[in-house]
């Protein structure tokens, strides 16, 4: 049923379709992202853009439609999400660090309690993945002590931890005050230079120029246009497209 | 401590108060001193000391007078042409504010205490319960203290204990409550699921909404009539069913339903997208519960929790109705043989509110214990010593912000 090999698609969604009680946020969406591929989806407040990604680990429930990760479809009923998930990390907009841990412990408690790793393993990899963040100096420090842009590279260390095939960033960097968006958008850039397969929704456009693959723009609950940053950001077809964009590059 | 600080400065070194409230300390040791003396009192011997006393106290409130009323007319240049202010004047002035507290001191030995004193000595050579209110509370406690005693164990043992069950059962309770249906349940933990939360809900509805006097009735009667029913004698049932037993069932079960609601409370308000974090990284909602939100929820609910103790040691007095024997029955019983109502249960009102004083004291502290910061590691404490090496990167904000959060928790309390 689904195409494994290294050129197919690592995830792909089929017909997706959500709705928050009467209002349909996802109208048929058809989407999917090929191993090693960097997507930025972006798009106005309110177009759906966040809904897809958090659909693509179930942490919105699809109302129809098809999610194919590992040959297996994450919108069916009874499917074992728990063990998809450890493959999809996921950084939010607002940190979502665990508050009653410090660094490492936030680093290590899935590995862990999944039975990904033992505990020795996996507190080498959090301490490489905190290093590699630039926040060893950190390692033992409540996560509540730290500034939001810190509480961010946390958040994506301790995705980094499982090892994830698939790294989801819902608007990384909204929460942060301009001068520390840098820092953060650094440690994204050296993920998709490393290989890293990623979705980004984002409003970051430089970053979506500069770092993605291919970009994604979504309009009322469908993807509008999507094609690379060079087509996206120097010749957009469509015109809501182009308004947009020059809504975004007048600031 | 930092109060005592407060209070030894304010007697030492501001100069503007000493006249205001070291008056209002001769005006008590005046009206002490206008008072009759008791029979144990010292001061009756020395009379002319006593008047001495009375008349220095007269002098220090006339020079407070002046002094303060020296200050409301020269309300801005107070400090320059005030003669209390000069260096000389003030040290005596404080060496005087010292001999007015220490004469008050004194009459106030000599009237509250020996007062008091005698009174108890009064009381207990009577063989008759005497008519002064004080004299009769010494009387009956003296007489029959030892019940009240008894049944301020029973009542501390009852809080003490169905508090601490209460709380375990809470626990478990509220696992129940806050389950939800995950997408990789199969049928029958679907069900156990829905059973368990219904379960949690009926029971926190009917427990909380029935007063606890009629739940104690219940339980007793039942258990009694379930021992009944198997063939046991009476005195057989009063050896394991006896009302003690019943009433801590009842505190326990009744408090439980509480205790669920202030955990819930607490979990609820645990931020969700820390529940949703650990889940997009693969834990199952009962990993997510167990190592996230679970224990930020409790914490939240601590002082919360721990009313809960106080609350059970008055509650337990409506387990009198069934024949506990706690602090209330043992008031009643000593009612009972005195006939003296309302000193009794001033009594019980100054026993329970010490109770519950001591209690909500203790817990205080605990509480307090509990939510402090773990200590900072050796990396941690590293951290600060390196601060001008990776400065801009916010170091100098970990501090900051950990100020801030001082800030926010001394604002809690």
């Amino acid at each position: 049923m689904m195409n494994t090999n290294e050129r197919g698609p690592l995830i792909k969604v089929e017909g997706l379709r959500k709705s928050f009680g009467s209002h349909l946020v996802l109208k048929d969406i058809n989407f999917e992202v090929r191993q090693g591929e960097v997507v930025t989806i972006i798009g106005a407040s309110g177009s759906g853009k966040s809904t897809l990604l958090r659909c693509m680990n179930l942490l919105e429930t699809p109302d129809s439609g098809h999610i194919w990760f590992h040959g297996e479809d994450l919108a069916a009923e009874r499917v074992n999400i728990n063990r998809l998930r450890q493959d999809i990390g996921m950084v939010f907009q607002s940190f979502n660090l665990f508050n009653n841990m410090n660094v490492l412990d936030n680093c290590t408690l899935a590995p862990v309690t999944t039975k990904r790793t033992n505990k020795e393993e996996a507190e080498r990899r959090a301490r490489t993945n905190i290093e590699s963040v630039g926040l060893s100096e950190f390692i033992a420090a409540p996560v509540t002590s730290l500034s939001g842009g810190q509480k961010q590279r946390v958040a994506i260390a301790r995705a980094l931890c499982m090892e994830p095939e698939l790294m989801l960033f819902d608007e990384p960097t909204s929460a942060l005050d301009p001068e520390i968006v840098g820092e953060v958008l650094n440690v994204m850039r050296d993920l998709a230079l490393g290989g890293m397969t990623m979705v980004v929704v984002t409003h970051e456009m430089a970053f979506a120029k500069s770092v993605s693959d291919r970009v994604v723009f979504m309009d009322q609950g469908v993807i509008a246009e999507e094609g690379s940053p060079e087509q996206i950001f120097g010749n957009p077809q469509l015109p809501r497209t182009r308004e947009f964009l020059a809504r975004y590059l007048e600031d | 401590m930092n109060r005592l600080k407060q209070i030894q400065q304010f007697l030492k070194d501001d100069h503007r108060y000493v006249f205001l409230w070291t008056s209002l300390v001769a005006m008590v040791g005046a009206w002490f001193s206008t008072q009759s003396r008791g029979p144990k009192s010292f001061l009756a011997g020395v009379y002319a000391f006593e008047v001495a006393m009375y008349w220095f106290l007269m002098a220090w409130l006339a020079v407070s007078a002046v002094a303060l009323v020296w200050k409301l007319t020269h309300w801005k240049n107070y400090e320059e042409t005030s003669p209390f202010t000069k260096p000389m004047a003030k040290k005596l002035e404080r060496v005087l504010s010292f001999a007015v507290i220490a004469v008050t001191l004194v009459l106030f030995v000599d009237r509250a205490v020996m007062g008091l004193a005698s009174i108890i000595e009064v009381a207990l050579a009577q063989d008759k319960n005497p008519n002064d209110f004080l004299g009769s509370i010494v009387y009956m406690l003296d007489k029959s203290g030892d019940i009240i005693a008894q049944g301020a164990l029973i009542t501390v043992e009852l809080a003490v204990f169905g508090t601490l069950i209460a709380f375990f059962l809470a626990i478990l309770l509220v696992f129940l409550r806050i389950q939800e249906i995950d997408r990789s349940d199969n049928d029958f933990i679907r069900f156990l699921k829905t059973f368990g939360c219904e379960f949690a809900k009926v029971y926190s509805t009917v427990v909380r909404g029935t007063p606890m006097m009629v739940q104690a009735m219940l339980i007793y009667f039942l258990g009694f009539n379930i021992l009944r029913n198997t063939g046991m004698t009476v005195s057989e049932i009063g050896g394991i069913w006896s009302t003690f037993v019943a009433g801590l069932v009842t505190i326990s079960l009744n408090s439980t339903a509480y205790m669920m609601e202030v955990l819930r409370g607490g979990i609820e308000a645990v931020d969700p997208g820390q529940n949703e974090a650990a889940r997009s990284l693969g834990l199952t909602q009962w990993q997510a519960m167990i190592k996230v939100v679970f224990p930020q929820g409790v914490k939240n609910a601590i002082p919360a929790l721990s009313n809960e103790l106080v609350v059970n040691i008055k509650d337990s007095s409506v387990l009198s109705v069934i024949g506990v024997l706690d602090l209330m029955f043992a008031t009643k019983t000593v009612v009972g043989i005195h006939f003296r109502q309302i000193e009794m249960y001033v009594v019980a009102a100054a026993v329970y509110l010490c109770l519950t004083m001591v209690a909500s004291w203790l817990l205080g502290k605990f509480a307090k214990r509990l939510s402090v910061e773990p200590a900072p590691l050796a990396s941690v404490s590293d951290m600060t010593a390196t601060v001008g090496t990776v400065a801009g990167t916010g170091s100098s904000e970990y501090s900051l912000d950990a100020k801030r959060r001082e800030g926010h928790k001394h604002d809690e309390h």
